[in-house]
């Protein structure tokens, strides 16, 4: 059967039906029916959560993260979330981001690693890595994942959010880089990865609304939302950090500015791989924290 | 990752200053070939591969107290790749360095010759924004070459589109950033085609001028019925279509280009602006 091309006609049909347009056009492409599961996501907002930029309160944090957790599974208190999602016979890989401009940070991962432990895990069956996951022994024997990173625009993907953040356990990395990274959910069916994640951690304390030049990073384009975003759908916290990110542009340039690289991969990741949900529709956001300011 | 020759090195790395307004560069420089360049900046390494720079040569400067200033210095091979690499981000005030420049947010690009400069601050400051301009003028000074620009932008209509903020590039990845015209590679472009791609506005709508040239005229037909297979099957006549933004789109093949108007307000103003292009390709 001959493969269907997708044109900017595609998207012009049905560019006034709904906001999510791209998805619809693009899962023209796969034929699947979207999911009918919701995802809840909790966003939790601190004034406090910043010492200064990439020096995040270790108090602080570690108290939305609970907050956060406690909210998103049922919980009354932060260890008996943790044990929710993770088993005292785990290996628990940390998959974070080293990205030299907006990293994830030790104040973030200790905060994570802490609750892993309070949850029975020992140290030696925990690691935290980016770059050196292939390398990583837990990360070759991990049970469970925990997926969390700085959300900020990227040159190539549109977007560098938790769907992106596994690109570090394939072999090579430009295999996935066709068409704006489309496909980035493929990797998260991939052995050493598929059906482990048990949280996905987007950190907005932040961002990263615009880059510029080979780096793709000024200060200048980023702000303080103070805020993180935690679920178990990878999908459904990236289309939600997308949005807060979507209006920032927007309040910043003073008109619609979408990004020069539609983050289409997020969308694909639930029209063609049904990795989760991204329509806001099928998403229950959950806020805590302050509302000052908050984009969506 | 030093993965290029010791000779290639050492020429690029003689044309960099060692000090500037009391920023030292470090002892060590970093260099990167396509194969490494993700190692230094991941996905937008896509876009120097799709120029085929040949070497990427790092240098860092520190001054206590300030902020680092990075030069990325990029060997593309030809003036053409060097321009067509500056061309990708056009956003920024002309700064008056080298052969077409730009500078914002702590950040100045520009070329000349085979060579595309990067030189970035990694804070914004009155200081460092004199540091980058006098490394600029440092590095372009110290580059001999004088490159020339693609001959290929002279065939868009310079009274029409904004010469100045023209995209010139080889691949389909690249003309989807800069425009998106389907997933798949309908336009059969590779790294021997060239492209470029401007925007006019007509009757307050802004439209696309793109211009293909193909190796050989042989390749430009099978383009051109792909194209037109893919993107217009509902042609009202050959390469002409209404889209469903009620906007038109003209595709013409002339030996080895194929040139397209995108996003026309009219049928009748597509048609003008082609015959105004394919004039210009007569006078060449």
């Amino acid at each position: 059967m001959k493969k269907k091309v997708i044109t900017r006609r595609d998207f012009l049909r049905v560019a006034a039906t709904t906001p999510f347009a791209g998805a619809i056009a693009l899962s023209l492409k796969s034929g699947e029916k979207l999911s009918p599961n919701k995802a809840r996501v909790v966003l939790v907002r601190d004034k406090k959560a910043l010492i200064s930029f990439n020096n995040p309160h270790p108090e602080v944090i570690q108290k939305m993260l609970d907050d956060a957790v406690m909210t998103l599974l049922d919980a009354k208190d932060p260890i008996e979330s943790w044990k929710k999602l993770i088993e005292p016979s785990d290996i628990v890989g940390i998959k974070s981001n080293v990205w030299h401009y907006i990293p994830t940070g030790r104040v973030i991962e200790q905060s994570i690693k802490r609750r892993v432990m309070d949850a029975g895990v020992p140290d030696d069956r925990i690691d935290i890595s980016d770059r050196g996951v292939r390398r990583s022994r837990v990360f070759q024997e991990a049970t469970a994942l925990i997926n969390v990173r700085p959300a900020r625009t990227h040159h190539w993907s549109g977007l560098g959010t938790c769907l992106k953040n596994y690109v570090t356990f394939v072999s090579y990395i430009p295999n996935y880089h066709p068409d704006s990274c489309a496909d980035l959910a493929k990797i998260w069916y991939l052995p050493q990865v598929k059906g482990k994640t048990r949280l996905n951690i987007l950190i907005m304390l932040h961002p990263l609304f615009h880059g510029i030049g080979p780096h793709h990073f000024s200060r200048k384009y980023t702000w303080e939302y103070n805020g993180i975003l935690v679920g178990q759908d990878p999908v459904a916290v990236d289309a939600t950090g997308l949005r807060i990110l979507q209006a920032k542009r927007r309040e910043f340039f003073g008109r619609e500015r979408p990004l020069q690289v539609p983050a289409k991969h997020i969308f694909l990741a639930d029209t063609r791989h049904g990795l989760g949900v991204s329509e806001p529709n099928r998403i229950e956001l959950i806020k805590l924290g302050y509302k000052d300011e908050i984009l969506i | 990752m030093d993965n290029c020759s010791h000779k290639e090195k050492k020429d690029l790395s003689s044309l960099l200053p060692t000090e500037i307004k009391g920023w030292k560069a470090e002892e060590k420089d970093h260099s990167y070939d396509p194969q490494t360049i993700f190692n230094y900046i991941d996905g937008a390494g896509e876009v120097y591969r799709s120029y085929n720079f040949r070497e990427l040569l790092v240098r860092r400067f520190k001054r206590e107290g300030k902020p680092d200033i990075v030069i990325d210095f990029f060997n593309m091979g030809s003036s053409k790749d060097a321009f067509g690499v500056f061309t990708h981000d056009l956003e920024g005030e002309e700064a008056g360095i080298g052969q077409g420049s730009t500078y914002k947010g702590g950040l100045l690009s520009f070329w000349k010759g085979p060579y595309f400069v990067s030189i970035y601050a990694e804070e914004e400051t009155e200081e460092t924004n004199k540091a980058l301009l006098d490394m600029g003028e440092a590095v372009a000074s110290a580059i001999q070459e004088v490159g020339e620009k693609p001959d290929l932008i002279a065939i868009l209509p310079g009274e029409e589109v904004d010469v100045n903020k023209v995209h010139y590039f080889h691949n389909h990845m690249i003309l989807n950033y800069h425009f998106f015209i389907a997933d798949e590679n309908i336009l059969l472009l590779d790294q021997q085609t060239e492209a470029v791609l401007g925007r006019g506005v007509h009757q307050g709508k802004e439209y696309i001028l793109l211009v293909v040239r193909y190796p050989e005229a042989g390749k430009a037909i099978q383009a051109y019925e792909s194209f037109t297979e893919a993107y217009m099957p509902d042609a009202i006549e050959p390469g002409l279509v209404q889209t469903e933004d009620r906007l038109w789109t003209l595709a013409k093949m002339k030996d080895d280009l194929l040139i397209f108007i995108f996003n026309a307000s009219s049928n009748i103003f597509a048609k003008e602006m082609l015959k105004n292009i394919e004039d210009r390709i007569g006078n060449e």
